[in-house]
């Protein structure tokens, strides 16, 4: 447990939490803005459709991934790795513990995300007199399937940045793979077993037209992901030498 | 009891490069032993085996008698000095050795004892990057202490130091290894080691070609023998007429027999003696004849 407060405490004492979770920020209000002040009343008053203005929400989930990845291979950038491992010399260990820390890190921030957009939509909604309904079961799934996401999501960079070992190229390779790579899986219809769509499925639960996993059988999938990951990345840092 | 330190048959190669070449040695406990080599030489890629983060091709690099890697409580055996660029720009050095107190179950009040230790207690809570490189050194020698460990492992620890600084680590070294911990230093600075080390361990090309007390290496690298003698001219005739070759220095000679030989010569002939000493070779000599003339351009 230790480690995993080690972990936590490398995330709190720099400033890439704020900057992502400044990101986030920046997006939601964007977007919630747009919707608000762009849609028509009826179309803001129902609260399925409070709730896709709320869902941008899961942009943390994105966010999340970039946390593990840096959180992994920034060890590595930074040249830091060579001081976690005299600490903590079973690499293995480090990497649960990172893979832990990633995801707690993870669910927070997309419960933090939650929170600002909810606030942040219910402020605006109100100004144009529109009900609220955003406590409704469609948005609270969404709160719950974000966080899930993201937890998923920063565990799973952990283990791809650990595999990579270099940031940016970890960074750029997971935003073109879920760009141009998983679109790609349509074309053969296996696109829903895409990491990308695995993860939306978690927060897509329930939505209507959803051609996404069930939400359990996303997380099983979820879960397959992120094991495969630090298996990866933890064989990859076994056999690492830190020059 | 095992030794602090040991290497049995150490081999990394690293592709077709032999970086380290089957060495072996052992650091007593409770000295300071100077590792030295010219760039290129193993030194580092040694030092990191021996801390688990290089992965020998052969052979074994123990800490208390095992593998770094199985040490229960590594922070609390051994303390490390690495590279001084190794840190997030963005953290504080204080939080930095929180972050190491953290993972290795310290209490995290503990950072900012060893902080005052290194005297970096006013930038403690300023971000890395606008740390000098010696404060960087020094911030590595604090998060080497964190555990109070027995034995401290320093790659070039006085790199980017002041004059202030490299008398300060000096002190401190002694200091720690007159308090029975052991030290194992590499570094480039002859001069350095000269001053602070009882014994030094010698790599050249990735292979061991010396270890011993520095005062033997030094004393045997030598052989000559000084010696002067309000009667000079009488001493001269007698180191002659029994063989021994001596060439006229400031006020007596240097003569190429051990102190003992030539000691003896004059007392057979009832010489006083003002002087009689086996002449050293610097610790900077005995470098440069073991490691031949071949020591530049190759970086670790």
């Amino acid at each position: 447990m230790r480690l995993v407060n080690a972990e936590l405490l490398k995330l709190r004492t720099t400033r890439l939490l704020l900057w992502l979770g400044l990101l986030i920020l920046g997006l939601e209000i964007l977007v919630i803005t747009i919707h608000a002040f762009q849609d028509s009343l009826d179309s803001l008053a129902g609260p399925r459709q409070q709730r896709d203005v709320v869902s941008i929400a899961a942009v943390s989930a994105l966010i999340s991934l970039i946390l593990g990845i840096v959180a992994s291979a920034g060890e590595f950038t930074h040249g830091t790795i060579g001081q976690t491992f005299l600490v903590a010399p079973v690499r293995e260990r480090v990497l649960g513990a990172k893979v832990g820390a990633a995801a707690i890190a993870g669910a927070a921030l997309g419960l933090a995300s939650c929170a600002f957009a909810w606030g942040y939509a219910a402020l605006l909604l109100r100004s144009r007199s529109v009900p609220i309904h955003l406590a409704s079961g469609a948005s609270l799934r969404l709160v719950l399937g974000t966080a899930l996401a993201a937890a998923f999501t920063g565990a799973f960079g952990i283990g791809f940045g650990s595999l990579l070992r270099r940031q940016t190229a970890a960074i750029v390779i997971a935003l073109v793979w879920l760009l141009v790579g998983e679109p790609l899986l349509g074309v053969a219809h296996v696109d829903r077993y895409g990491p990308g769509h695995v993860v939306a499925s978690l927060f897509e639960a329930g939505n209507q037209g959803s051609d996404l996993l069930a939400f359990g059988a996303g997380i099983g999938v979820a879960l397959v992901y992120v094991a495969v990951a630090a298996l990866l990345g933890g064989s990859s840092l076994r056999r690492a030498d830190i020059t | 009891m095992a030794a602090p330190l040991e290497v049995r048959g150490l081999t990394k190669r690293f592709g077709s490069t032999t970086a380290v070449e089957g060495l072996t040695f052992a650091v007593p406990a409770g000295r300071i032993t100077g590792f030295l080599g010219p760039n290129g030489a193993g030194k580092t890629t040694t030092l990191r085996m021996l801390l688990g983060l290089v992965r020998p091709t052969n052979g074994e690099a123990l800490v208390d008698g095992q593998p770094y890697r199985k040490l229960a409580d590594p922070v609390r055996s051994v303390g490390a000095v690495l590279e001084a660029s190794s840190y997030h720009p963005g953290r504080s050095g204080r939080n930095h050795l929180r972050v190491l107190a953290t993972a290795a179950g310290i209490p995290t009040a503990r950072a900012d004892e060893t902080l005052a230790q290194v005297e970096l207690s006013s930038p403690a809570r300023r971000p890395v990057k606008t740390y000098s490189l010696g404060m960087r050194q020094r911030l590595s020698v604090a998060a080497a202490l964190l555990g109070n460990p027995s034995l401290l492992v320093l790659d070039e620890p006085a790199n980017g130091l002041d004059p202030e600084g490299i008398r300060w680590l000096r002190n401190f070294l002694r200091s720690f290894a007159d308090g029975g911990g052991t030290v194992f230093i590499s570094s480039h600075v002859l001069a350095e080691i000269a001053q602070l080390a009882d014994e030094v361990v010698i790599i050249h090309k990735a292979r061991l070609v010396a270890h011993e007390p520095l005062a033997a290496l030094t004393g045997r690298a030598a052989g000559a023998t000084i010696v002067r003698s309000p009667d000079a001219e009488r001493l001269g005739e007698r180191l002659a007429a029994a063989g021994i070759d001596a060439t006229h220095t400031d006020g007596g000679f240097r003569a190429t027999a051990p102190p003992e030989r030539v000691g003896e010569v004059a007392a057979a002939a009832g010489i006083v003696l003002h002087e009689l000493r086996g002449e050293s070779a610097s610790l900077e000599e005995v470098f440069l004849e073991l490691t031949g003339d071949d020591e530049e351009g190759e970086e670790e």
